[in-house]
């Protein structure tokens, strides 16, 4: 069971996915030693909980995609180990909620679901041994716009889509990743969600997401495959992706399905460079 | 040519964009704020409050709109068939080309 955790969950009474962050809430903090941070008497009594968040790894568990429990912890600066949404939760558990704010048979097999998969940690997280060697520095092209500097690397072996996500093939594998252009439209990356190992992504399919204060944002992945690694440092520091988002900032690495088939529909960085360009002279990044 | 084409594809030939299912919509309006294309518009007055004015807008495989729903009232076009049809175009155009 996950332990020593600080507990922020979404608080949203007249949601049925609020009433369900709640009870996940409470249930993880009778069955060990967490603490919940109570959202509502949070804005108006810091102290009490400030020390909680410091002292231990933090937990938030959003209802719905309006992620009120992740603004309020970016709002109150606090760095957030960990976070569920229940809807996505459901949704990839196949689990239909009912618009009832009682707890049914559904919403507790979830909620137990999710409190066995927070008990089993580090499960999923095993990643394939056959790894292939990616470069660790690449060299740059570059667009300034203000004071913001746009990269793109001009290695052999780059590919990217118009979604501004990057793929770097090696044989059969390929590292995956969002651009410049991503990082500095968001702005400080706050959270990393990688796409599970083992999980089948198609062309144009989700292979994660990142998220500021501002949005969230999925990784269109430009390759099909199979997810067989995740950048695990992202989890702790996700402001990497900020750093650079083709070096120490990737996302993923995936065995590939068809890259010659998906090859059709993906550009050179001469190509994806005018389209940068062009979204960058129209947007105020 | 990024903002009337995607991957060389005339925009309006595809069929990409969010459906709005008004039974579900609470006017939020979260993915209007979200939107940087105008591909949304909100009718104050009317009944119904909220619209896709500009479908062709809309990032071609783009779904982030539906990440801020919070009661998950935006759908899109099967993600498979929409890149079926972006091939299907281009070599059609290859071979009229």
């Amino acid at each position: 069971m996950v332990e020593n955790y600080a507990v922020l969950p979404c608080n949203g009474l007249d949601k049925c996915a609020g009433a369900i962050s709640r009870e996940l809430a409470i249930k993880l903090c009778e069955s060990a030693k967490n603490e919940i941070i109570c959202p509502v008497f949070y804005r108006v009594a810091e102290a009490k909980y400030n020390k909680i968040a410091c002292e231990r790894t933090l937990l938030v568990i959003d209802g719905c995609p309006t992620r009120c429990a992740s603004k309020l912890a970016a709002e109150k600066k606090l760095k957030t180990s960990r976070k569920i949404t229940i809807t996505e939760e459901a949704k990839n558990r196949n689990i239909e909620l009912a618009n009832n704010l009682r707890l049914g048979e559904n919403e507790n097999k979830l909620i137990d679901m999710i409190l066995a998969e927070l008990s089993d940690a580090g499960g999923k997280n095993a990643q394939s041994s056959d790894k292939v060697q990616f470069p660790n520095e690449f060299e740059y092209i570059t667009y300034q716009k203000d004071k913001f500097i746009f990269r793109l690397p001009k290695n052999a072996g780059f590919f990217f889509n118009e979604n501004d996500c990057w793929a770097y093939v090696i044989g059969n594998r390929a590292r995956i990743g969002v651009t410049d252009f991503v990082q500095k439209s968001l702005s400080d990356i706050l959270y990393f969600f990688p796409p599970d190992i083992g999980a089948k992504i198609d062309q144009f399919g989700e292979a994660g997401s990142v998220e500021s204060a501002k949005a969230v944002v999925e990784l269109i992945s430009p390759v099909s495959g199979k997810v067989v690694a995740i950048n695990e440092a992202l989890e702790q520091k996700p402001e990497l992706i900020n750093e650079n988002p083709y070096e120490s900032g990737w996302i993923a690495e995936l065995e590939l399905a068809d890259f010659e088939e998906d090859k059709q529909l993906l550009i050179g960085c001469d190509k994806y460079f005018e389209i940068m360009k062009k979204k960058v002279d129209e947007f105020n990044v | 040519m990024s903002e009337t084409t995607f991957m060389g594809v005339e925009r309006d030939k595809i069929d990409w964009k969010p459906t709005i299912d008004y039974k579900k919509c609470d006017y939020c309006m979260e993915c209007v704020k979200f939107c940087p294309h105008k591909v949304f518009e909100v009718k104050e007055n009317e009944e119904i409050k909220l619209i896709v004015k500009n479908p062709n807008n809309c990032v071609v495989f783009c779904r982030a709109c539906s990440k801020t729903c919070g009661p998950d009232a935006l759908s899109f076009p099967d993600k498979n068939e929409t890149t079926q049809k972006i091939k299907e175009i281009r070599k059609e155009m290859e071979g009229n080309g």
